[in-house]
């Protein structure tokens, strides 16, 4: 009787398992469905983000002014036609479309763009994050630009100086609607939790699709949007949902984009070639901005050697790019030589110093640049032992953050490039908020300087360090912004670099002379060249981009913009 | 009988419950303080973002600071916490734009019912396997048992997990390879999504159980009381069932009790990101490492108050399972 009872329990579970079986039928839907991997964004009121993702999502329920194509040519979005610039740099004629509404119906106009400006962005009670990049130094004191309405659909930014990288942030403005915005001026927290702008109900036709839910740390969804300004003709986009589906580790990711329960996601470097096998997927190789570094500590809580360039170009020259590139990252990645990368159109190769490949990688010449800069000594038969300023073995930190399979990989491999001409690494493999607050925050000992990122010249960290191992990127047509890592009172130089002639052609590319484009090449040019030649941080390699999309999936143009046409693309 | 024999229960109760709150305050004040003292800022994780527009790192930190009344004197937010906390307000998470308490009521459902189901799925079976595996001691059985319960032990539940989803999921394709919100709660088909979530989590408890249940069930049998009910004549099935299994319950019983009270503390984190399960787990994990310490405090206060509840029906389930045990 017990064994009948038995069998017929696992007769149950079969039948169960084989309809379970049965009932997997993948839906024949028209949904999208991005597959990401990390954090998922911090809000949906767009003046309060400050990352990456949050910008992601409303992007899909907002057009900007402008954006680019691949070739980083200009795609005119809410404008009417591209922005005109007066001759002498300083007014910006702007002029939207006069089709777009809100949700209500209403038009949106110039003066929307004006309020947002003037009364939220500027304001002093909102404390928008990215207020100086609307502001400029007049007379040392930092000062808004002045926009004004002109009419319906024009309005004009002025400003007293020269920036002519301006226009490049003019083309990301993104409006609130007066109509609502009033509601909540003057009280930050009414506007923090505004829901109209934590729902993104006021949208309107103003981008491809319209808010549907955010499940936090799970999905964000959003619906095709018929009436899409750039859509008339015939009602796009393609996709009736876009769903931005979260995982919390890449092996499930991958996992889905395999089984086509995700149409696409992006692909570790190591994972490439076995996509690209599959028939069912199409895998994209795209540039990137992003690159890794390796920066060193020229304050005074890191080795004396490092405030030398010799000894900074030795290090260099002692680290195989080439090597990083095929042996960590696959072939996905490209030397670096400069912040600027490739796809940019102020990157000039003719004048850089390619330390790590070439002639530049050469671990003798390496040791014999230690030798004349003082921290070495010749034996009989000629070759160079490293030596510190108390002729001792040299010992260098390197730190960089835990849990990062490719920056973890990165490290040893230096520490085996720098091993081998007799400089020991200790590694340091911390969480990221301890490299930020106690290697790369700063301030001067003995003072009640709050902690900040360049605290000036004689800030140390609290904990000492020679190198670190770190991954930024740089806007490909505002490149002046890295300035913040390379001038002497960058925001982000935590390295303590200072190099007065780069601080003055920072402020070049920001003068009316650079109006003209090949003036500001040059400029930039001129940067690449001197901190390729002087090393302060050594650029190791600029990162390749690698997506899997289902291979049903039409219209998409791998490229460095690659999303900028997203609306277009279709299953087919 | 009963009602008349634990008329001490309610003050025990009332005495207990007064415990929690003064315990639950502790605990909300020191996670509070321990947060907000911590080194991290909201805004460091904004970094390396603000350096692609060439920000000024100091300015955003300070508006991102303001904006959420960090800026404050730490005995200033932390009175303004409790105030709130005390009218009902929970605050407002930072980390994902919503009020603390809507967040928490979306989410824990997705906890629950993994760790719930888990439990029962791995009490059931764990129980059954154990008492089987010391009836029949040192039988094929009783080693196999033993084997699988080490292995259960041993596999590390984010490797079981991939594994069941690259089987079951990619290989087989019977189930999707992630869990899907957009099911219905009380629907076979989101029964079905959580059979591979349940089974992650539920065979280290399964393990556990089974290896407790043998060992509480050895300790009986060897007991006075099961020789006396033999020699009485009374059937295995009675003496095991009514006699030994019953005494050997009430140690199993806590530590099931136990697992059911990790739903808040991210007891399930693990399987929760395998499967992309958004429950509590992910969302306090998460939240620490954003510096949301509305969040953080919230579930360490909602989690204080499930683990002195859960300590407390326990506490009262033994004088039921175990008559002898009295708190008066």
């Amino acid at each position: 009787m017990n064994k009948i009872k038995i069998l017929i329990i696992l007769l149950s579970i079969a039948v169960f398992l084989t309809g379970c079986a049965g009932t997997r039928v993948k839906q024949m839907t028209n949904d999208f469905i991005d597959g990401q991997y990390g954090g998922d964004a911090e809000t949906l009121n767009l003046l309060l983000v400050a990352d990456g993702t949050s910008f992601s999502y409303i992007g899909l329920t907002l057009d900007s002014l402008a954006n680019y194509n691949n070739e980083l040519e200009i795609n005119l979005l809410c404008l009417a036609k591209d922005i005109e610039i007066s001759p002498d740099g300083l007014v910006y004629t702007i002029t939207i479309r006069d089709d777009l509404k809100w949700s209500d119906g209403s038009q949106v106009t110039a003066e929307d763009y004006v309020y947002t400006l003037n009364n939220l962005m500027f304001s002093d009670w909102l404390n928008y994050p990215y207020k100086d990049s609307w502001q400029e130094q007049v007379d040392g004191k930092a000062v808004f630009v002045t926009p004004k309405v002109v009419d319906n659909t024009t309005f004009t930014i002025t400003h007293q100086t020269v920036d002519p990288e301006f226009v490049y942030t003019i083309y990301d403005l993104i409006p609130y609607p007066k109509y609502i915005a009033v509601k909540y001026e003057g009280d930050v927290e009414a506007f923090t939790r505004a829901p109209e702008f934590n729902n993104l109900t006021y949208t309107g036709n103003l981008g491809p699709y319209k808010f549907k839910e955010w499940i936090r740390n799970d999905r964000f969804v959003v619906e095709r949007n018929p009436d899409y300004y750039l859509g008339k003709p015939v009602g796009a986009p393609y996709f009736d949902r876009y769903e931005v589906k979260l995982f919390g580790n890449s092996a499930t990711m991958l996992a889905a984009l395999e089984a086509g329960d995700i149409t696409m996601c992006g692909i570790e470097p190591e994972k490439a070639a076995k996509f690209d096998r599959m028939k069912n997927i199409n895998v994209y190789v795209l540039p990137t901005s992003g690159y890794t570094l390796i920066g060193y500590n020229h304050r005074a809580n890191g080795w004396e050697g490092l405030k030398k360039t010799k000894v900074r170009q030795a290090i260099s020259m002692s680290i195989n790019k080439d090597l990083i590139c095929k042996s960590i990252y696959l072939g996905l990645a490209e030397p670096a030589f400069s912040f600027i990368p490739v796809t940019s159109p102020w990157y000039t190769a003719e004048s850089l110093n390619k330390y790590g490949i070439g002639h530049l990688c050469d671990k003798k010449e390496a040791a014999e640049l230690f030798y004349q800069a003082g921290y070495g000594k010749k034996k009989a038969d000629g070759s160079i032992e490293i030596r510190d300023e108390n002729g001792k073995p040299l010992k260098l930190v390197l730190v960089t953050t835990t849990g990062g399979g490719l920056a973890e990989d990165i490290a040893f491999l230096v520490k085996q490039e720098l091993g081998s001409i007799g400089v020991d690494v200790e590694l340091k493999l911390v969480p990221w908020e301890t490299l930020v607050r106690k290697y790369l925050m700063n301030k001067v000992p003995g003072t009640n300087q709050t902690l900040g990122q360049n605290n000036g010249p004689d800030a140390v960290s609290d904990e000492p360090w020679d190198m670190v191992l770190m991954a930024f990127s740089t806007d490909v047509m505002a490149p002046s912004g890295s300035g913040v890592f390379f001038t002497t009172n960058g925001g982000l130089n935590f390295f303590g670099y200072s190099n007065a002639r780069i601080d003055e052609l920072f402020e070049e590319v920001k003068t009316k002379e650079a109006l003209d484009e090949g003036v500001r090449r040059k400029t930039y040019g001129e940067i690449s060249r001197i901190l390729s030649e002087e090393q302060p941080v050594d650029f190791l390699v600029f990162r390749l981009g690698v997506v899997g999309f289902q291979s049903n999936v039409r219209g998409v143009e791998p490229g460095i913009s690659m999303g900028y046409n997203s609306y277009l693309w279709y299953f087919e | 009988m009963i009602h008349m024999g634990k008329s001490w229960l309610k003050y025990y109760i009332i005495k207990r419950l007064i415990y929690a709150i003064v315990i639950a305050w502790g605990i909300v004040s020191i996670t509070f303080i321990l947060v907000r003292i911590g080194p991290g800022s909201p805004a460091d994780k904004y970094l390396a973002n603000m350096s692609v527009k060439g920000q000024d790192v100091a300015q955003i930190t300070a508006a991102i600071e303001a904006r959420y009344g960090l800026d404050k004197p730490l005995w200033e937010q932390y009175a303004n916490y409790m105030v709130n906390l005390f009218q009902g307000d929970w605050g407002w998470s930072f980390s994902t734009s919503m009020p603390v308490i809507d967040l928490i009521k979306t989410h824990w459902i997705y906890s629950f019912q993994l760790i719930l189901l888990s439990t029962i799925f791995a009490a059931i079976l764990g129980i059954l396997i154990g008492v089987y595996s010391a009836v029949k001691k040192y039988s094929k059985i009783d080693y196999a048992a033993t084997f699988l319960s080490f292995l259960g032990i041993s596999i590390p539940n984010f490797w079981l997990g991939v594994m069941l989803i690259l089987l079951f999921s990619v290989q087989l394709g019977w189930f999707k390879t992630y869990y899907d919100t957009t099911l219905p709660l009380f629907s076979w088909e989101n029964l079905k999504a959580l059979i591979l979530p349940v089974i992650t989590l539920g065979t280290g408890m399964l393990a556990g159980y089974v290896r407790y249940t043998r060992s509480a069930m050895l300790d009986n049998l060897n007991k006075g009381f099961v020789t006396t009910a033999r020699a009485k004549g009374l059937p295995e099935r009675t003496v095991i069932g009514k006699h030994v299994f019953r005494n050997a319950l009430l140690p199993l019983f806590t530590i099931i009790m136990f697992d059911l009270g990790s739903i808040v503390f991210g007891g399930a984190y693990l399987t929760e990101i395998i499967f992309g399960i958004p429950g509590l787990g992910q969302i306090s994990f998460k939240a620490i490492f954003a510096d949301d310490y509305p969040v953080v405090v919230a579930v360490t206060l909602i989690g204080t108050f499930l683990v002195l509840i859960i300590n407390l029906i326990t506490d009262i389930a033994y004088t039921y399972l175990d008559p002898r045990i009295r708190y008066d």
